[in-house]
């Protein structure tokens, strides 16, 4: 007879296997939760969900009048926006313009009337709607400029690239310009580096659009560097005289120059 | 050896000596040094222009040895960052090299602006001042003329230099020069191509500008200047009619010590002016403005003011081409070309033409209050206010994005005003010259009103008048005086019959009883007759 | 001494050399050799040394010292100022070199200031206050002498002879004006002949040996309709070597991607030589005005007009740019363009029109 082979009963096999199967169970759902969002999703699902529905209220009780139910629109008040993106949402509501004083030709920067955080729930809303351009955050936007600003060369890049396509309308010095019929370009002074950013990617009333596969980001962030380079940088030259051209000059020339002079020649000599 | 005693006492006549044995100098000496000018203010307008002149030319000489006429392209590499790595002319990087790697550099540059602005500026004043006085009259018609292409020069002038840097700002209006030049009829697209030496922008623009700018024009303008100023020299400077003047003599003082002084301080004043505005008044900041690129442009582009007139102008006149068989007669043919030849000629023209008008073909050497002459100070003040409108509508893009008005009405506004406001300028100013006329001739007949009331017995109130003279007709009423071309007092102390007020400006100049001893001071026995006006 | 007007210099010459007058005699008998007259003058101070004189010598004195001040303020402002270009915020620090040039206006403006000041104090209240008349022996020579002159210069052109010697007058003539003409026919060096410079582009198919022409932006990269957002607008070149420089300043192209309604009423509003001008809702117009000659660029999205900022000409982008406002006559050539099979925008032909201002031989 051949030695006993030793064999585990029937039901201790059964228990090993169901152990194994159980244990294979938990590493498989282990790792799955250890690399799944689990419960943050769910957070953040909530908190987005949020931010939305504050939006939503926002929008009800301060937009609702002008641009319709669900963003539709009303017509001879406001444009739909669906589409628009949370980026052009942010851009009009941080900028002021958005709620608009009155029906004008143009929304002028005002003091918003929205916190940073009532205009970003805003925008979440609006971008459910309809989808479109999105912001990037503040953080990043500044990140991407105060780059550019170490290397002059890139700097200039963003000049260059100012002067092809924005100076025509807000001018070499930043300052603005006319347009016609009363709608303006504004000054690019003291604007936050975000809201120039969202201006370009939106195209904001008769801005056009420069998308990001017309200017990349990294483009728009050397044109916001070029821009707040000019806006800081002080004049070399003395006062500026609001960097407006030949036409604050020739004033001067006038009110200063002529002026003084003249009225030397009266102390000089006679007046009869 | 027998030393020479050194006798420093007798040095200015021994050179005096030297100099007369070898160009006889004594006699314009004292000519020059005795000779007699008039004594106004308005006088030593025409100054601040050749002052500002001379100061061009020092400020720009120093430009000229670090600039380059050149528009071969380059990479700047120079201290202002935010140009790094751009390709630019050299015209342009020279520029920028003057403005922040050259000690001093920037304020020379801003000084040679600001004393073009002021150098044309001056010029206009002084244009006005010697128009609305009728200096221009026979036999100064020729000093006229010559003062009228100093103008153009200088409008030329100003306009070539600005342009040499070859900035985006200044290379709009190249092109818009080429344009107009374009025009032309016939000839035009020829010359803007002899012009630019091919098509625009081609590569000697620049450099013809350059040469143009630094000796061409300015070569003639000195010519000028010498003859504009000797002119003045012998013919005498003209004067305001007042007492002991007449059409035959001169009253002032003398060149020397009197005059000379005056000039000297007065040029440093001028000078002091222009370096102060150069330094703490930043002018044509040409590195915000990039160089310039056929398809960059910027919103407020304007030329220097002097030039903004002729912008203006372009910008009213409405779009109407003549086209035909094939040929066109461009819109802007008729402001830029034609509306810049009649404003530099027509004004040339004015002393012909007052002259036919007027029929005064006599010569005159006491110049006329404006008043004296309604309708040539009306015609100078409508003028004026062509230039007025023109030159405001040359920046109306600012001023319509600034005071939050319609680009579209600006423009309406200007091609109405340009022709509704000058008409209303002359009726206006004509009626003011004439009521002011009026006026001196009722002060003349009356007397001046004290603003001391009176009542007589029937209740009646009147005002006591200070007769100017003693003189009393037939029934003891003064004699109405004649008005004969000079200021008529209207107030009581321009007759002596109160005191001027205290002079010094915080406090009076001289206290009660500080005065010096009176007693070597003798009044004099006799008083003269003043005489005054044409004879 | 009346004013009553004599001829002074008509009087006896006084003998200066004899030593009896004084200085200021011999000083009076030459104003009237010159015609000229004292009405008056005495010294600004009769009496010296008076307080209101020392206080106005002081403050000549004060001036000059100002004067010297700064012009030694200037010269030590100019060698030892920081003065180097760096960046530097509005007031920030390490902004020493933004001052350079104020600090040098001031100071020599200070200096010129003081010394024109002091002159010109020192000319008004220390100088002799004097008032003094001089003749000014107007008007035309004397009569003799016009008679004389006028007899030399006759005798002049009769000794000449060229009175009376028609021959050589027209012989002279006809020297003289060719001679002029010589001299100023070096400046037609400067004549260029225009030829087709004014109506050909870039664009031309010429520059690119017979093949159309790509569209590119400034960095040389190849336009795609993808690069161009809808509402966008971005200035394209001609894709041959320096196509973005000024070499080809007539050449700068706005390629504009219109919404869909817009697209179609520039479609249907298109003028019979542009149609097919378009590729779908992409269109392209020269950048040179038509008025003078600046690029037109202010692209205004929802008014579809584009506004030149030299004199505010609006052309209306979906009606073949025809100009709507302002002083521009003719509608901005539009560039007929069409993508090729690896995706690019090109020139299907150079424009049809000459782009930029007009002129005689346009037609």
């Amino acid at each position: 007879m051949a030695a006993p082979t030793r064999r585990r009963s029937g039901w201790r096999r059964r228990l090993g296997a169901f152990a194994r199967f159980v244990g294979a169970l938990a590493l498989v759902g282990g790792v799955y939760t250890g690399f799944a969002p689990g419960i943050y999703a769910d957070e953040a699902d909530e908190s987005f969900q949020a931010l939305v529905a504050q939006g939503e209220e926002l929008y009800n009780n301060s937009c609702i009048s002008c641009h319709g139910v669900n963003a539709a629109g009303v017509d001879g008040r406001g444009p739909s926006l669906i589409g628009v993106g949370s980026a052009s949402v942010e851009f009009q509501v941080n900028s002021g313009r958005m709620p608009m004083a009155m029906q004008e030709t143009q929304a002028e920067r005002k003091p918003p009337v929205f916190t940073p955080e009532e205009a970003t729930a805003l925008a979440a809303y609006i971008q459910t709607l309809g989808g479109g351009p999105e912001a990037l955050p503040t953080e990043v936007v500044e990140a991407m400029v105060a780059d550019v600003m170490t290397d002059p060369y890139s700097v200039a890049e963003g000049g260059d690239l100012f002067r092809v396509n924005c100076s025509s309308c807000h001018g070499y010095a930043t300052g603005g310009g006319a347009l016609s019929s009363g709608a303006y370009a504004p000054s690019l002074a003291g604007v936050p580096a975000d809201q120039i950013y969202e201006a370009m990617l939106t195209g904001p009333q008769n801005m056009p659009v420069f998308a990001d596969n017309q200017l990349e980001p990294e483009e728009k962030a050397q044109i916001i560097a070029y821009v707040e380079y000019l806006n800081t940088d002080q004049n070399p030259g003395g006062w500026g005289l609001g960097r407006f051209g030949p036409s604050t000059e020739g004033l001067a020339i006038f009110l200063v120059g002529i002026s003084t002079l003249a009225i030397a020649t009266l102390w000089i000599a006679g007046k009869s | 050896m027998k030393r020479r005693k050194f006798d420093a006492a007798q040095l200015p006549g021994k050179v005096g000596g030297a100099l007369d044995d070898r160009f006889k100098l004594a006699s314009p000496t004292r000519k020059l040094m005795t000779k007699v000018f008039p004594d106004h203010w308005s006088f030593l307008l025409g100054e601040i222009a050749l002052f500002s002149f001379i100061v061009l030319l020092l400020t720009g000489t120093f430009l000229a040895l670090f600039f380059e006429p050149s528009m071969v392209e380059v990479h700047y590499e120079g201290s202002y960052l935010p140009l790094r790595g751009i390709e630019m002319s050299k015209a342009y990087e020279s520029t920028l090299h003057i403005s922040f790697d050259i000690r001093g550099g920037l304020v020379i540059r801003q000084m040679h602006h600001w004393g073009a602005l002021l150098f044309v500026a001056a010029i206009l004043v002084h244009m006005g001042r010697t128009f609305f006085s009728g200096a221009f009259r026979k036999p100064r018609e020729t000093n006229w003329v010559i003062g009228g292409i100093l103008f153009i020069l200088a409008f030329f002038e100003g306009l070539l230099g600005y342009s040499i840097p070859d900035d985006g700002l200044s290379g709009t209006g190249l092109r818009i020069i080429h344009g107009i030049t374009e025009s032309i009829p016939l000839i035009g697209s020829w010359a803007a191509h002899a012009l630019f030496g091919g098509e625009f922008p081609g590569e000697v623009i620049i450099t013809r500008f350059y040469i143009l700018h630094v000796l061409l024009v300015p070569g003639i303008m000195l010519a000028l200047i010498a003859v504009h100023v000797g002119l003045v020299f012998s013919q005498k400077h003209s004067q305001w009619p007042g007492p002991g003047r007449t059409e035959t003599n001169v009253v002032g003082y003398r060149m020397f010590p009197n005059y000379a002084a005056k000039q000297g301080g007065f040029f440093m004043l001028v000078f002091a002016v222009i370096a102060l505005m150069g330094g703490l008044f930043q002018i044509n900041p040409l590195w915000l403005f990039g160089p310039y690129e056929a398809s960059v442009v910027s919103s407020g582009s304007q030329p220097d003011f002097y030039v903004m007139f002729l912008d203006g102008l372009v910008r009213l006149f409405p779009n109407w081409e003549l086209s035909g068989f094939g040929f066109i007669l461009p819109a802007v043919f008729w402001p830029a070309v034609v509306g810049m030849g009649v404003a530099f000629t027509v004004p040339l023209l004015y002393p012909f033409i007052e002259r036919r008008f007027a029929k005064d073909r006599a010569h005159h050497n006491l110049l006329e209050r404006p008043r004296d002459n309604p309708t040539r100070t009306a015609v100078g003040a409508m003028f004026a206010s062509i230039w007025l409108i023109t030159t405001v509508t040359g920046s109306n893009d600012i001023i319509a994005d600034k005071f939050n008005i319609s680009l579209n009405a600006m423009t309406w506004g200007g091609r109405i005003g340009i022709v509704v406001i000058p008409v209303l300028t002359f009726y206006i100013t004509k009626r003011i010259c004439l009521g002011l006329q009026q006026h001196d001739r009722e002060v003349l007949a009356h007397g001046i009103e004290t603003g001391i009331m009176r009542r007589d017995p029937d209740g009646r109130f009147y005002e006591i008048h200070q007769p100017l003279t003693d003189e009393v007709d037939e029934h003891g009423h003064p004699k109405v005086l004649e008005y004969n071309g000079w200021t008529v007092p209207k107030k009581m102390n321009r007759v002596g019959a109160l005191k001027p007020g205290l002079r010094g400006f915080f406090k009076p100049i001289e206290l009660p009883g500080d005065s010096t001893d009176q007693s070597s001071i003798e009044p004099s026995d006799s008083r003269e007759e003043i005489e005054a006006g044409k004879k | 001494m009346s004013a009553a007007q004599h001829d002074s210099s008509a009087d006896e010459p006084v003998d200066v050399t004899d030593g009896k007058l004084s200085r200021f005699e011999i000083v009076k008998e030459g104003l009237r050799r010159d015609g000229i007259e004292i009405l008056h003058y005495e010294p600004a101070f009769p009496v010296p040394g008076t307080k209101v004189e020392k206080r106005i010598e002081r403050f000549i004195a004060f001036c000059f010292v100002v004067a010297g001040l700064g012009a030694l303020g200037f010269v030590a402002v100019y060698a030892f100022w920081p003065w180097e270009y760096e960046y530097a915020e509005f007031g920030g620090a390490g902004s020493m070199s933004k001052w350079y040039t104020p600090m040098l206006g001031l100071t020599l403006g200070l200096g010129l200031a003081g010394l024109g000041i002091g002159i010109l104090t020192w000319a008004k209240k220390l100088l002799p206050v004097e008032e003094l008349v001089q003749e000014r022996h107007d008007g035309g020579s004397k009569e003799e002498d016009r008679v004389i002159t006028g007899a030399v210069v006759g005798n002049m052109v009769d000794e000449t002879g060229i009175k009376r010697r028609p021959m050589l007058k027209r012989a002279l003539l006809f020297g003289a004006a060719p001679l002029g003409l010589a001299a100023i026919a070096p400046l037609g060096a400067l004549i260029v002949p225009p030829g087709d410079d004014l109506f050909t582009t870039g664009f031309n198919p010429s520059n690119n040996d017979g093949k159309p022409v790509g569209l590119m932006l400034k960095d040389g990269t190849l336009v795609r309709p993808d690069m161009i957002s809808v509402g966008g607008q971005i200035t394209a070149y001609p894709a041959i070597p320096d196509g973005s420089t000024n070499r080809h300043a007539d050449s700068p192209v706005l390629l504009i991607h219109l919404r869909d309604g817009d697209a179609k009423k520039a479609r249907e509003n298109a003028y019979e030589m542009y149609e097919g001008a378009q590729w779908n809702n992409y269109i392209a117009y020269s950048k040179i005005c038509t008025h003078v000659g600046c690029p037109a660029s202010l692209y205004e999205q929802q008014t579809n007009r584009l506004l030149c900022p030299c004199h505010q000409s609006q052309f209306l982008i979906t009606d073949n740019a025809k100009p709507v406002f302002g002083p521009a006559t003719r509608h901005l050539p539009q560039l007929p363009i069409d993508v090729d099979e690896d995706g690019f925008f090109y020139a299907v032909s150079d424009f049809l029109v000459p782009i930029g201002p007009a002129f005689w031989e346009r037609g």
